[in-house]
């Protein structure tokens, strides 16, 4: 009798903790939801009614958005710049990561504590320095600038990491391959970068993740409008739309920005994860 | 083990080094040292002036408002984004329920979204004629409440707060998943033997074991309150009605880029990053960690 009223109870209370989670992923879906519908919708639907489900699925806001909107080309530039970025952060990172764990030299215990220090100097408080830096050398509205000063911001936390992941290695392989006469390059690239393929995945996906959102830096060294990548161009239609209420290329435009981030987020979220655990992504 | 590989320690540091020292360690050096001159976009021989950027910042009624704006949002959004993000954490570890998996993947997706994208949905939802929340009044007969939220010089900040704590929740959330899981699952076992209310593990074993993990992700939202917050204030209001939704980066922006009041604008972002560092190291000690 006294476990059957315990069972009830736990019951109950399991159906009202489950209404309360229900309630707060609307809470988080709604919006995102809301505007995926909207992105569908002819700009009448829209105004008529804007929480009616689309009468059919209209990909005009779509086809708007890239060819009015300019979307297709700031979404060319964001792709550039993300894999540019993420390349140029591999290429100098992964191998003083590798040194700083396996070698003491004079200073490499400096260069780690500074590493560690600069993780929390956000880009925000110097891009106006670096606004005028670029602009003394001409590469404003350059990409491939924007992309090694992205791939730069992420060093501390790049580095930070896989330093710690590669301490966590054992040695052996290296030793053995030394042994069989390999050259410290070889060892590098043939041995420890596929020993350390979980930690290069994690810190690639949340850095890539945070060059395809980022805006403050984009937002003072790409004011060209051929060059603008995707949170600029978005913030600026929105600035443009908001007194008009055509709103249709907008909310495409928001659900284009969100598409591969919600791919990258469904294939990765294990990686993902393990990285929030190390603290990455935006702080 | 071998002779240092001096040419391949060399080859491997280097090229990393020059570039932080290039892209980091020189434009910091740059904003502390153009926080002590006049320099503008125009004047061609700026003067170095020393404090007078900070003595002008406490007489400038625009960047006292930001300032006390971005307090409000540090005393309010860190402490409202920890709570809800330690419940979430304690039922997806505790709770029995089956699609525990399905709440944190949809938690945790605001997060890794961009501001951008966050800033104009959110628009949305408060813009004052096709708005979720004035149609939501609406319907639960509220008109009466009904009002231009980002218009508002009342309510402005306070949008940009609940955008903030939305896209926070999940993050924090999955930090303290980790930290829970860290904890033995017989304290928990011991305790529901004893009887212990959800409540009670809750208050009694999980926020006491994770004091640690807490303190350190109090300060990561501090200093992340102040940083995000400038994009979301960028973008949501451009940190309008006349300031009222303005916070210091954004300011700084403002003065910056807009007015090209370079000198200024950068005494306003040390003062900022002194700020952050301030309240890093006080909560450090205030939650007593020894590490």
């Amino acid at each position: 009798m006294k476990k059957h009223k315990r069972n009830v109870k736990q019951t109950i209370s399991k159906i009202i903790l489950r209404i309360i989670m229900i309630l707060f992923t609307i809470v988080f879906l709604f919006p995102l939801v809301w505007n995926l519908i909207s992105s569908f919708k002819t700009n009448t639907e829209y105004l008529s009614n804007p929480y009616s489900l689309p009468s059919a699925l209209h990909f005009d806001n779509y086809i708007a958005a890239m060819e009015k909107a300019n979307m297709a080309s700031y979404f060319g530039n964001s792709v550039y710049v993300v894999i540019l970025a993420t390349i140029l952060l591999l290429l100098f990172s992964v191998p003083i990561a590798y040194v700083l764990a396996r070698y003491k030299f004079k200073g490499s215990k400096l260069i780690l504590t500074v590493y560690m220090g600069c993780i929390f100097l956000q880009a925000t408080y110097i891009m106006i320095p670096l606004f005028l830096q670029l602009q003394a050398i001409n590469a404003l509205n350059n990409l491939n600038a924007i992309s090694l000063v992205y791939a730069v911001m992420q060093f501390p936390f790049t580095i930070f990491t896989l330093h710690g992941f590669i301490s966590a290695l054992p040695s052996e392989y290296e030793e053995a391959a030394r042994i069989d006469g390999a050259n410290h390059f070889t060892i590098l690239t043939r041995v420890v970068v596929p020993l350390c393929k979980p930690g290069i995945s994690t810190v690639t996906m949340l850095a890539a993740m945070g060059f395809w959102n980022e805006y403050p830096l984009a937002l003072v060294l790409l004011t060209d409008e051929s060059k603008k990548t995707l949170p600029i161009g978005l913030a600026n239609l929105y600035e443009v739309q908001k007194f008009a209420t055509d709103w249709g290329a907008l909310f495409a435009g928001l659900i284009i920005v969100l598409i591969p981030t919600m791919i990258i987020y469904l294939v990765g979220q294990k990686y993902l994860l393990q990285g929030i655990g190390a603290g990455g992504l935006k702080g | 083990m071998t002779k240092k590989p001096k040419l391949f320690i060399a080859i491997c540091t280097l090229p990393a080094l020059l570039l932080t020292i290039i892209f980091m360690l020189v434009p910091m050096c740059n904003a502390i040292y153009l926080s002590f001159t006049n320099s503008t976009a125009l004047s061609s021989n700026s003067k170095f002036v020393f404090l007078d950027n900070y003595k002008y910042m406490f007489g400038d009624k625009l960047f006292i408002l930001a300032f006390q704006n971005t307090l409000k949002l540090m005393a309010a959004v860190p402490i409202i984004t920890l709570f809800f993000s330690l419940i979430f954490a304690f039922v997806l570890t505790q709770s029995k329920l089956r699609e525990k998996s399905f709440y944190r993947l949809v938690f945790f997706f605001p997060s890794i979204i961009s501001l951008t994208v966050v800033g104009i949905v959110w628009s949305f939802v408060f813009n004052p004629t096709k708005g979720i929340l004035n149609h939501l009044l609406e319907i639960l007969n509220l008109s009466s409440l009904q009002r231009a939220w980002l218009g508002d010089a009342k309510t402005a900040l306070w949008c940009i707060a609940v955008a903030l704590i939305w896209q926070a929740i999940g993050y924090y959330m999955v930090m303290h998943v980790a930290a829970i899981d860290g904890i033995s699952n017989e304290v928990y076992e011991a305790a529901a033997i004893d009887g212990a209310s959800s409540f009670a593990k809750f208050f009694r074993i999980t926020i006491p074991m994770l004091k640690n993990t807490i303190g350190i992700t109090y300060v990561l939202s501090l200093s992340g309150t102040i940083n995000l917050s400038f994009t979301l204030s960028n973008v949501m209001t451009a940190g309008g009605p006349n300031g009222a939704s303005s916070v210091l980066l954004q300011y700084m922006y403002t003065q910056g880029m807009r007015n090209a009041n370079y000198g200024y604008a950068m005494a306003i972002a040390m003062f900022t990053l002194f700020i952050a560092i301030i309240l890093a190291v006080i909560s450090r000690k205030v939650t007593g960690n020894k590490e």
